[in-house]
């Protein structure tokens, strides 16, 4: 106890003088980050390693880090924001939408000078996403994308092979259910996760240009194609896709349901990547789902997932050291260590590149099938959307995919909100 | 002869009033009581008069991202009168309110009854074990309930389709029909036990002699529970549904770690809806506004019942 007490009082000198010594002036950076080492976004061995690697590189500069879980980082992330207690730095979700939000009402640091400086390269579709008003506010980091995985195993038993049209999708789900097997593992208890797999339906269904029509454009979402994309959604809840009570059935649950071979696929993203891979007891493979609507080009939903956003109440010395660390973290030379331990791919990576790295097989064939058709992915719903809207579309989404409420009084609701939120000012624009 | 009596005594009382505004031990005594309520007094005016002037105040501005955009007056008020959400969300608190008032009180009332009538022994173990459920945070009570509700490995599907009652079987908290219901059984499960030991003490402070008459005269135990037991309980009954009535209008945690309100708006309460539109939408003063009229229902019930009672 002795010993722990001197210690202590050493280390907290050795601190103090860290600290106030002209000569070796730290800079304390505090950081909120969402990777955890299991979970959603469980990327935090990377993270970890990453904080020792930047400060050596960085010997000014001392991070103090605060794990917060993905999924309530957003609203604790809210509550410090309002209550004027905005962490210096944050790696929080979502872009887009929500971070023009916080933009708009001045609580964060433009970034354009330090993009300048450390000549940050993000492209046009990033770049939108983390801006407002023609100015950068974040710098995303992992490459979110939507798909399909699936087990390689029951796909061979049954004799499907990987689909590359919606019939063939179709054709595999009805084989598993006569089969006995679930088709698609899927859980909505959280309600967030029906966001996901309808944005990937939307798209499939008409489009990138189909989906800006009505975000950045005057298209109502009544329109035939989002009413089409609606349809398909109600008709996978309705007719045995999911397993029974799925509105009832948790998104952790439901990973379990497929890695435990009991599902056939799992229609989630690359942020359970690290969860899936690890856990799978079978070979795990993914796909993209294929275009749904006429003439749509084959993508995938995809997205920064999150965002690296630096306070405008942090001085500047603060915002300068972030700024250099956040330089420091999405470098390049970085983007293997994100990878191999995080098993999270920084956007902008080689998909070449991540083929020759040490890491997980479904890592790799992921962002081969997911980066393939880049230019033609389109928007996630709740990250493009106002949270005002996003609140309605949630419980929605639960009627229309539970059957209790119709494609069209479903876009009706959403015309609404989204009427509601345009007139408050709340819409997002790249 | 009457108003001269009148004009004297009228004459005394102002002398009264003057000797007692030049210090008489009298008056001064009766700033004593106000002095003694006075820590607690600041401390509730610290503590709750000004967070619910600060919410009130919060309601009449127009927020964004939790910033205030500008004065709103009354409009998030008028806005609660369009919004859907809100009346299903007021539908279902009294419909929790009408069903905890049913069920719990009225099974903790005939539990104590019988509890009443039984040996000391077996009244202390069952009591206690009643009371267990109210012990359980209701957030775990939530946990473990959503497993036993869980449509892949629920207890409750499990038991059914062992006893071939699998038709039965099904997404308790997932079916909109079923999951207000379903989440009212756990509701119920945690409070009975406390009406039952609410109930047992109550019923131990009735006079004996009334049910010794009674069961001389030849009256059942049935008999005695409704014209005599019941009766006398009626205080009792009312407190409890007094806090049986404030709990189901501000009963939150139970709900959002189990439904978070779904499907849909199925489970969706008022204080989940305030949840929502203060941390996830940033709406800082709907929510306000949603709180301020929660917390005229609360006082409107409370107050009724105070009034109530002390009439009685």
């Amino acid at each position: 106890m002795k010993y722990v007490a001197q210690a202590s009082i050493v280390g907290s000198m050795t601190v103090a003088f860290a600290a106030f010594s002209p000569a070796n002036a730290q800079t304390i950076v505090n950081q909120w980050d969402q990777f955890a080492n299991a979970g959603v976004t469980a990327a935090g061995p990377a993270m970890e390693e990453l904080i020792e690697t930047c400060q050596a590189e960085l010997p000014n500069v001392t991070i103090i880090r605060t794990v917060a879980p993905s999924i309530g980082i957003r609203d604790v992330y809210r509550l410090a924001v309002s209550a004027g207690k905005t962490p210096d730095l944050a790696y929080t979700w979502p872009a887009a939408s929500v971070l023009a939000g916080y933009a708009r009402t001045g609580a964060l640091a433009e970034l354009d000078s330090y993009a300048e400086q450390y000549n940050w390269e993000l492209n046009d579709f990033s770049r939108g996403r983390n801006s407002y008003n023609g100015h950068l506010y974040a710098i995303p980091l992992e490459q979110d994308l939507m798909g399909i995985y699936y087990n390689k195993d029951l796909f061979a038993e049954h004799g499907v092979a990987v689909p590359t049209t919606y019939a063939e999708f179709q054709a595999a789900v009805e084989t598993f259910k006569a089969a006995g097997i679930i088709p698609i593992a899927f859980g909505n208890r959280d309600r967030w996760p029906a966001t996901n797999t309808m944005s990937m339906i939307l798209g499939a269904t008409v489009g990138r240009e189909g989906e800006e029509a009505v975000f950045f454009g005057d298209e109502p979402w009544t329109n035939a194609g989002f009413t089409m994309a609606a349809e398909v959604f109600a008709e996978w809840g309705a007719n045995g896709y999911f397993p029974d009570g799925f509105n009832g059935i948790g998104f952790d649950e439901a990973n379990a349901l497929f890695t435990s071979g009991q599902a056939a696929m799992n229609a989630t993203g690359t942020w359970a990547i690290q969860d899936l891979g690890r856990n799978a007891t079978f070979d795990l493979g993914a796909f993209v789902l294929p275009p749904i609507g006429d003439g749509v080009p084959p993508g995938t939903m995809w997205g920064e997932g999150s965002q690296w956003q630096i306070a405008a109440i942090a001085s500047q010395d603060t915002k300068d050291a972030a700024a250099a660390y956040l330089n420091c973290l999405t470098s390049p030379d970085k983007q293997q260590i994100w990878v191999e331990k995080g098993f999270l791919v920084p956007i902008g990576t080689d998909p070449d590149d991540i083929q020759n790295w040490n890491t997980l097989p479904i890592v790799k064939e992921f962002y081969a099938a997911g980066l393939a058709d880049g230019n033609d992915n389109f928007y996630d719903l709740h990250t493009t959307v106002p949270e005002s809207v996003t609140q309605v579309l949630y419980p929605e989404l639960q009627r229309l995919v539970g059957g209790d409420t119709s494609p069209q009084a479903f876009l009706e609701a959403m015309q609404a909100s989204w009427e509601a939120a345009v007139a408050n000012g709340e819409r997002w624009t790249p | 002869m009457k108003q001269g009596r009148a004009g004297e005594h009228r004459r005394l009382c102002l002398i009264q009033l003057k000797v007692a505004k030049r210090g008489d031990p009298m008056h001064q005594r009766s700033f004593a009581p106000y002095l003694f309520i006075l820590p607690a007094f600041v401390l509730y005016a610290l503590f709750v008069g000004l967070p619910v002037a600060q919410v009130f105040a919060y309601s009449l501005f127009a927020w964004d991202s939790g910033t205030i955009k500008g004065f709103a007056g009354l409009a998030n008020y008028v806005r609660l009168f369009n919004d859907r959400v809100f009346w299903v969300a007021l539908g279902h608190n009294a419909i929790w309110v009408v069903l905890t008032l049913t069920f719990p009180v009225a099974v903790g009332l005939f539990l104590a009854a019988i509890l009443a009538d039984s040996g000391p022994n077996i009244r202390r173990i069952a009591s206690a074990v009643y009371f267990i459920p109210r012990t359980i945070p209701l957030v775990v009570a939530g946990i473990i309930w959503g497993w036993i509700y869980n449509p892949l490995f629920g207890l409750l599907n499990w038991i059914l389709r062992s006893v071939g009652l699998g038709r039965f079987a099904g997404g308790w908290l997932a079916d909109p029909d079923s999951a207000l219901l379903s989440l009212n059984v756990v509701g119920a499960w945690t409070f009975f036990g406390f009406c039952v030991v609410i109930y047992l003490s109550a019923i131990q402070s009735i006079d004996p002699a009334l049910q010794e008459s009674a069961q001389v005269d030849g009256a059942s135990w049935w008999q005695r529970f409704t014209r005599i037991t019941t009766p006398m309980l009626n205080r009792t009954t009312l407190f409890l549904g007094l806090y049986a009535s404030i709990e189901a209008m501000r009963f939150f945690d139970l709900v959002w770690v189990t439904t978070g309100g779904g499907p849909g708006y199925a489970t969706e309460i008022l204080t989940t809806q305030i949840y929502k539109s203060f941390f996830l939408v940033g709406d800082f003063g709907y929510a306000s506004a949603l709180s301020v009229v929660l917390l005229v229902i609360v006082l409107t019930i409370g107050t009724s019942a105070f009034l109530w009672l002390r009439e009685r």
